[in-house]
């Protein structure tokens, strides 16, 4: 008697289980960032009505605190089964084995730009999708420009030129050029790193063994962005200052130029509808080439995914050249993607004419705590504590043993 | 039979205190003498975490924040509840805006006090050079020597009204006898203050200036939320450190075992406050 029941209960308990897989089966967890919201729902929508059985949970994101957030739904083991994250952060999850690999999941690989490509392998495959890119150039004021005696068709190409402009544009309680040195760390890194590698200089080695930050082709750089604050060209602010606090003050009119990307651009049109904005590419020491640091989002599969299979044929479905156009907000990665029109505003030619000099920083997994060790140094040449020498000799110092480790 | 049954009814708190509380603290422990694949490294996670510079950095700033908080939280938190202790007009509403602070979702608060103290945009600076008190916009949090201090006001002024309210409970027990026992010996107000208020709540402003120790010891919100431990680490306390090594560098090792490090000072801290308090007798009882 007693075993019959037993037998009925762990029968109902075994279907009820069945069940509630199999109403979970085709249904794909999506955490996608809040800029995109209208056009993920849009392109799920579609892939919804084209493949009946799937369906896709959209959960929104936003950009604050989203790498912790990342991590701890990664390492919890409950993670959803596709993800949104900036191509620096797939390396560390990648070397962690807290994702998949997505080798067979991309289509048209040579279709991607390399340098994306390159940015999210590791250990010979591919980790992540990556769908959008984007680098930095200078925003600027072409009012500010004309009235400082400037010419904003002839923006400064070179270091020499470009200090000469910003000191000309600094006064009357305007400051010529801002650059970055708190808030979120990234800006600053995006800000200043460029500079190092156009001067031939770099914060580690190639090979990833040696620090190489206190080398004269980086303090040269690093005292070349300092110096905008020492000599009063980015405005009293600037350690409080990230990029969104800089394009605040551009808005404002208290800045004439600052670092900025194109995702500024539809905020500074409609806040301020007044500036003339102009853009060029950030300057470069004389007879050397320009940089930028490459940024961009990727998508991943967690490795705790509940319905991996189903997510992949998702992402195949969003990555189409013309899906993947069309979901981006700044490039997209597919060069066959970046012929639509959208890309054409003739505002996004400087940003694209920078694109080929972007560089991914380099892969390696105590990169957040290296760049942590950097930043603070910058800061602390900023705060007047040391000279750029000796505060890039100690954050050599931390590097290498990050390095040693 | 009776204790078993006993014991059935504590099961479920039991349990759910052992995943919420054990289970992590043990979890931790084992976490900070492991490496990244669960394999035993001894005390490499302590010697690799107390090296760098900023390790230091970080004790000294926990320090200086948490002492200078509690000093004026106490204090002022004190001096308020007194004076919210007498009749006056409009008692009432005074004790519920004191209370503001205290009930601002810390975070919120932080924010607005971000904006506040900005060097560009801020209203302190504008109403300081507006009124001719600054002849220049001071970088209240980007300069060394005014940011700690800065953000220690900003503390004091979330957490003094809990302080308030609670010595003012303490106050409102007082019997009146003692009062009046004290102005037939023709104490002033003062004394009245010292030799009557002040010993009678003791108890209380120990047991508050405990929590504030903890509370201090584990703040996060405010300074991250306004510098995020910087300029230059100036700022940096450890349990923001903890927080960086772990969710910002994939640290957790080395972050689980900073965590115990810090586990066992905090527990020192308390267990020294508690033994010199209880070490004189409360006096007020």
């Amino acid at each position: 008697m007693r075993s019959k029941r037993t037998a009925a209960l762990l029968a109902l308990t075994v279907s009820a289980l069945t069940l509630s897989t199999a109403a979970f089966a085709g249904e794909v967890v999506w955490w996608t960032p809040n800029w995109g919201e209208a056009r993920a729902k849009e392109l799920a929508g579609k892939f919804e009505a084209a493949n009946p059985g799937i369906t896709i949970k959209m959960e929104v994101t936003t950009s604050d605190g989203l790498p912790q957030r990342v991590l701890t739904a990664l390492q919890s083991g409950g993670a959803p089964d596709i993800i949104e994250v900036q191509h620096g952060w797939v390396n560390g999850y990648a070397q962690n084995g807290l994702i998949i690999p997505l080798d067979d999941t991309i289509q048209d690989k040579d279709d991607y730009a390399k340098a994306a490509i390159d940015y999210v392998s590791w250990d010979g495959k591919l980790w992540a999708i990556p769908y959008r890119m984007e680098t930095r150039a200078v925003v600027f004021n072409k009012a500010d420009f004309k009235a400082a005696g400037l010419d904003p068709d002839h923006p400064p190409q070179t270091w020499k030129e470009f200090v000469d402009a910003a000191t000309k544009l600094t006064g009357n309680g305007k400051s010529g050029f801002a650059i970055t040195g708190g808030g979120e760390m990234g800006n600053t890194i995006t800000g200043s790193l460029p500079y190092i590698w156009m001067n031939g200089g770099s914060i580690i080695s190639d090979d990833m063994t040696t620090a190489t930050v206190n080398q004269p082709a980086a303090v040269e750089a690093v005292t070349f962005y300092t110096d905008f604050l020492k000599k009063g060209l980015s405005p009293a602010s600037t350690l409080e200052n990230d990029g969104t606090a800089a394009r605040r003050l551009f808005i404002a009119g208290a800045v004439s130029s600052y670092l900025g990307g194109q995702f500024d651009i539809p905020s500074i049109r409609t806040e301020n509808p007044a500036i003339d904005i102009g853009i060029f590419q950030t300057p470069h020491p004389d007879g050397k080439e320009t940089a930028g640091v490459l940024g961009g989002w990727s998508y991943i599969i967690p490795k705790d995914a509940k319905n991996p299979g189903e997510a992949k044929k998702f992402l195949q479905f969003m990555n189409t050249s013309e899906n993947q156009g069309f979901f981006t907000d700044t490039f997209p990665v597919r060069i066959s993607s970046q012929a639509q029109p959208r890309f054409n505003d003739p505002i996004l030619a400087v940003f694209k004419s920078m694109l080929p000099f972007a560089r991914p920083v380099p892969i390696h997994k105590n990169w957040v705590q290296i760049s942590q060790a950097y930043f603070d140094g910058l800061q602390r040449i900023m705060l007047g504590d040391q000279t750029p020498q000796e505060a890039m000799d100690q954050a050599n110092e931390e590097i290498q043993a990050l390095l040693d480790s | 039979m009776k204790s078993q049954t006993g014991l059935l009814f504590v099961l479920p708190a039991l349990i759910v205190l052992f995943m919420l509380i054990a289970y992590p603290v043990a979890y931790t422990g084992l976490l900070s003498v492991t490496d990244g694949n669960g394999h035993l490294v001894g005390f490499k996670n302590f010697a690799a975490v107390l090296k760098p510079r900023v390790t230091t950095q970080a004790f000294i700033n926990t320090i200086y924040w948490v002492f200078g908080s509690i000093v004026f939280q106490v204090v002022l938190g004190t001096l308020t509840a007194i004076l919210l202790n007498q009749s006056f007009f409009g008692r009432g509403a005074l004790r519920a805006i004191t209370l503001i602070p205290w009930v601002v979702p810390g975070i919120v608060a932080a924010t607005t006090w971000a904006w506040m103290f900005h060097t560009e945009f801020g209203i302190i600076n504008y109403m300081m050079t507006g009124s001719g008190v600054l002849q220049s916009p001071i970088g209240w949090l980007t300069n060394k020597d005014t940011v700690m201090p800065v953000l220690i006001a900003i503390n004091v002024w979330k957490l003094f009204p809990f302080v308030a309210i609670m010595v003012l409970a303490g106050l409102q027990s007082i019997p009146n006898d003692l009062y009046e026992a004290a102005r037939v010996d023709g104490a002033s107000f003062w004394e009245e203050v010292w030799y009557v208020m002040l010993p009678s709540v003791r108890p209380v402003i120990t047991a508050v200036t405990l929590l504030l120790v903890i509370w201090g010891l584990n703040s996060i919100t405010i300074i991250y939320a306004i510098t995020r431990g910087g300029p230059a680490n100036k700022t940096l306390i450890t349990p923001i450190q903890i927080f960086r090594l772990a969710f910002e560098s994939f640290q957790f090792n080395q972050a689980a075992a900073l965590s115990v490090i810090f586990f066992g000072v905090a527990i020192v801290v308390v267990f020294i406050y508690i033994k010199v308090l209880s070490a004189q007798p409360g006096e007020a009882k």
